[in-house]
């Protein structure tokens, strides 16, 4: 526990001079860097205050605002017309969380988040991979990669749900090519509907995911390749005892991505499944089932409320994640991230 | 900020008036003033030709040439009986339009006329102030009363209808003839062998759109119309509980029909409109030989039809009479879109504009744009489409025409009751479990 904020000059046990050791460098400790001049400092602030007030600004207005909204109208049975008088308190909020429907759009989220690691974590390490050798075709192939993920989730949804309904392309040309084992019900069924879900999802993110191994690759250097390949080691031996371990902060960073992304899935599933049969198939999310039980029902009040218990679960388990996953990699960062142990 | 503008539109428009009067002989001035206390405000028998100022209209013909041709014609010929009024009219895409107005009228600027369909969402709209009561303003002759009740509240009137869309079988009769059906069904042992004979022929015999639900629930608002007497739908519809056991006959009808297997396959992914593969799709490509829909449909089989001219063989029959159902066999259930005031609308400019779009010119006008049959009887000669002439004569005969169950009921319980027929129909749910939905529903606000 560091207790003394006075500065102490420290000497280097490391050599850092460059010209062979003539002169000794005091490395400044980290104390001292977090002291600024007293007269600048009002002017610094005032300066930092004004220019980042727009963005502050505009964020507080129509990000932080609306969630506070959301939790006053929260609170009301609420058509939408007019002002909300009907104050009913927790009244929801109770209901929500006794609603098997509600229950049931939980368990799916959840499944879902588990599934999008299982699934996409390794097949976009392994992408990664092949992708960051030199060999032919290899832009082309990251951009075809990549394409589903800049498609926007309305066009893909509707170009799935096309192809994949009752009516749709897929099972008539499975029926073509006497695959009929393959002309089966994809959406409705719920033993199969989620992992149709699944199989969309990844073709959808994986380019995504893939994009930022190879960024995370690239962060590793060669000479640790070289330096074990002398050493005997096979591909693969480098690939585990080398490359995954140093990919560590990347995968960790993707994987809480995704699972924010997974907990919060609503177009995907609203626009090929709508949002009656998304029950029926068991691929109901939370936000699913706020847009079925508060906009549509026009219980405004209700979906007002059902936004809000995800809110408090996205964060909780955000803030679960930060604390217990993330935290070794901020700590020891030169931005005073880990320093302050409690 | 709105007021404020009006009513100095109006003091200038007043004033022009007073100056106008002393001109000419036979026009009564009558001075426009804002609607400042909104509802019954509205008065009688403002003369025509002297109403000023601006109303904004939203309208949902947003596709096709006939529509907007529609509403320029209203302009023009509007103009000549008001010159002094302006008309703005908005185009707004159908799905939007709901939404859009809501925004509108919680953030005070509403437009002056717009579309209404009745129901739990004029019932809300209505509990908020939102809408003007026109019922002393209402000067329409030649549309029934009847047609009036969709939009009628506690005994005032809020819209003026403009065109009543009842619903049925739209069958294709080339199938038929060719699976040996004679004459269509009347009763449900008669769809019954209907069903069966057309499976013969390898076509599916009813298309059902269950991906958006409101079809679905449809056969059972229907079976619910045959089952329950009229007093019972009004009393269930007011109190929003559906415990009179007429509703659960009718959702275990629905459940022993759909075991016989009636619809096309894959149902439940199957849209109502959207595309060939929807199940008006289905009926304009002849894979299916008949659906249960609205007055809508010989418009949107048309849009769908390999050369996209309406089904030359389209039919259209009642729904079918329930062997010991309550309700009147010849009971119809139909949708009626209509225009209404909001409350901050200029009256008695706005009213007059209303009466106006009541008129029996401006709703043939309005059915041929838009193959739609309208409220006013006067005008339904000019509808030409053979199909509509047969849906209107039906619902002329009608002991009664109710509006459809999930408007009346509201968004809330309509929404619920759509997951549970659905719930239903893919073997998940039964048919107590459609009436508990609406009952959890009015848990939910």
């Amino acid at each position: 526990m560091r207790e003394n904020n006075a500065p102490v000059a420290v000497s280097s046990p490391v050599d850092l001079s460059t010209d062979g050791g003539s002169a000794r460098v005091a490395l400044p400790p980290s104390g001292l860097a977090r002291r600024r001049p007293r007269g600048a400092g009002v002017a610094a602030r005032l300066e930092i205050a004004a220019l980042s007030a727009p963005a502050v600004i505009v964020f507080v207005t129509f990000v932080i605002l609306p969630v506070f909204l959301a939790a006053y109208y929260g609170f009301f049975r609420w058509k939408g017309f007019g002002k909300p008088t009907n104050f009913i308190g927790l009244h929801n909020y109770k209901v929500i969380l006794t609603d098997p429907d509600f229950h049931q759009a939980l368990t799916h989220n959840i499944e879902i988040v588990v599934l999008s690691l299982a699934i996409q974590g390794p097949i976009a390490i392994a992408f990664a991979l092949l992708l960051n050798q030199k060999m032919r075709g290899q832009s082309i192939i990251r951009v075809l990669i990549f394409v589903p993920y800049v498609i926007s989730e309305a066009v893909a949804g509707i170009g799935w749900s096309l192809l994949l309904g009752g009516q749709g392309a897929f099972d008539a040309l499975m029926r073509d090519w006497h695959l009929n084992f393959l002309d089966r019900d994809w959406l409705a069924n719920p033993n199969v509907a989620l992992w149709t879900l699944m199989i969309i999802l990844t073709w959808k993110y994986i380019g995504y995911a893939t994009i930022l191994m190879l960024a995370g690759l690239q962060g590793i250097p060669e000479e640790l390749n070289e330096a074990a390949s002398i050493d005997g080691a096979s591909y693969w031996q480098t690939q585990r005892r080398i490359t995954l371990p140093l990919l560590g902060p990347t995968i960790r960073i993707w994987a809480f991505l995704s699972i924010i992304g997974a907990l919060q899935l609503f177009d995907i599933v609203y626009i090929i499944w709508g949002q009656y049969v998304a029950g029926v198939a068991k691929v109901s999310t939370m936000a699913t089932y706020m847009n079925t039980n508060g906009r549509s029902s026009g219980n405004f009040g209700y979906g007002s409320a059902v936004a809000v218990v995800m809110f408090l679960i996205s964060l909780f388990i955000a803030l679960l994640y930060q604390r217990f996953v993330l935290r070794r990699d901020t700590d020891g960062a030169l931005t005073g991230g880990g320093r302050r142990t409690r | 900020m709105n007021a404020r503008k009006s009513l100095a539109i109006t003091a200038v428009a007043a004033v022009a008036a007073l100056g106008l009067a002393a001109c000419s002989s036979n026009n009564t001035p009558a001075a426009t003033t804002p609607a400042a206390a909104p509802t019954g405000g509205a008065t009688t028998g403002a003369a025509a030709g002297t109403d000023s100022g601006t109303l904004t209209i939203w309208e949902n013909n947003t596709t096709g040439t006939k529509g907007p041709a529609f509403w320029q014609t209203v302009k023009t010929n509007y103009a000549k009986i008001q010159p002094g009024v302006t008309l703005n009219i908005v185009p707004v895409q159908n799905e939007d339009l709901d939404g859009k107005l809501q925004t509108a009228m919680n953030g005070g600027t509403p437009p002056d006329v717009f579309l209404q369909r009745g129901g739990g969402k004029l019932a809300d709209m209505v509990s908020a102030g939102y809408v003007a009561d026109i019922t002393s303003a209402v000067n329409a002759p030649d549309i029934p009363a009847g047609a009036f009740a969709a939009d009628t509240l506690g005994g005032k009137k809020y819209a003026m209808p403009l065109t009543i869309l009842p619903g049925g079988f739209f069958y294709a009769k080339d199938l038929f003839t060719q699976a040996g059906i004679a004459t269509p069904p009347t009763t449900l042992d008669e769809l019954n062998q209907a069903v069966t004979k057309l499976k013969g022929i390898g076509v599916a015999p009813i298309a059902l759109g269950a991906q958006d639900a409101w079809p679905a629930a449809h056969w059972f608002y229907w079976l619910s119309l045959r089952e329950c007497t009229q007093d019972a739908l009004e009393k269930a519809a007011t109190t929003a509980n559906l415990s009179d056991p007429c509703f659960l006959k009718a959702g275990t009808d629905l459940q022993t029909f759909a075991a016989t297997k009636p619809f096309n396959d894959g149902f439940l992914t199957t849209s109502a409109q959207k595309g060939a593969g929807s199940s008006a799709g289905l009926v304009a490509n002849h894979k299916a030989a008949m659906e249960l829909m609205g007055a809508w449909d010989p418009g949107v089989i048309g849009g769908l039809t390999p050369d996209q001219k309406n089904l030359p063989d389209l039919g259209f029959f009642p729904f079918v009479s329930v062997p010991g159902g309550a309700g009147d066999p010849t009971a119809m259930m139909a949708g009626v879109d209509g225009y209404s005031c909001s409350s901050k609308a200029p009256m008695p400019a706005c009213s007059n504009f209303l009466n106006f779009l009541g008129t029996t010119e401006v709703q043939k006008a309005y059915a041929d744009a838009n193959s739609a049959p309208p409220a006013n009887t006067a005008a339904a000669s000019a509808v030409t489409d053979p199909v509509l002439q047969q849906v209107m004569g039906y619902s002329q005969k009608a002991a009664y025409v109710s509006l459809w169950l999930d408007t009346r009921l509201g968004q809330s319980i309509g929404n619920a009751l759509n997951t549970g027929v659905v719930n239903m129909l893919a073997g998940n749910g039964t048919p107590q479990g459609i009436i508990d939905a609406a009952n959890k529903a009015a848990a939910k606000g």
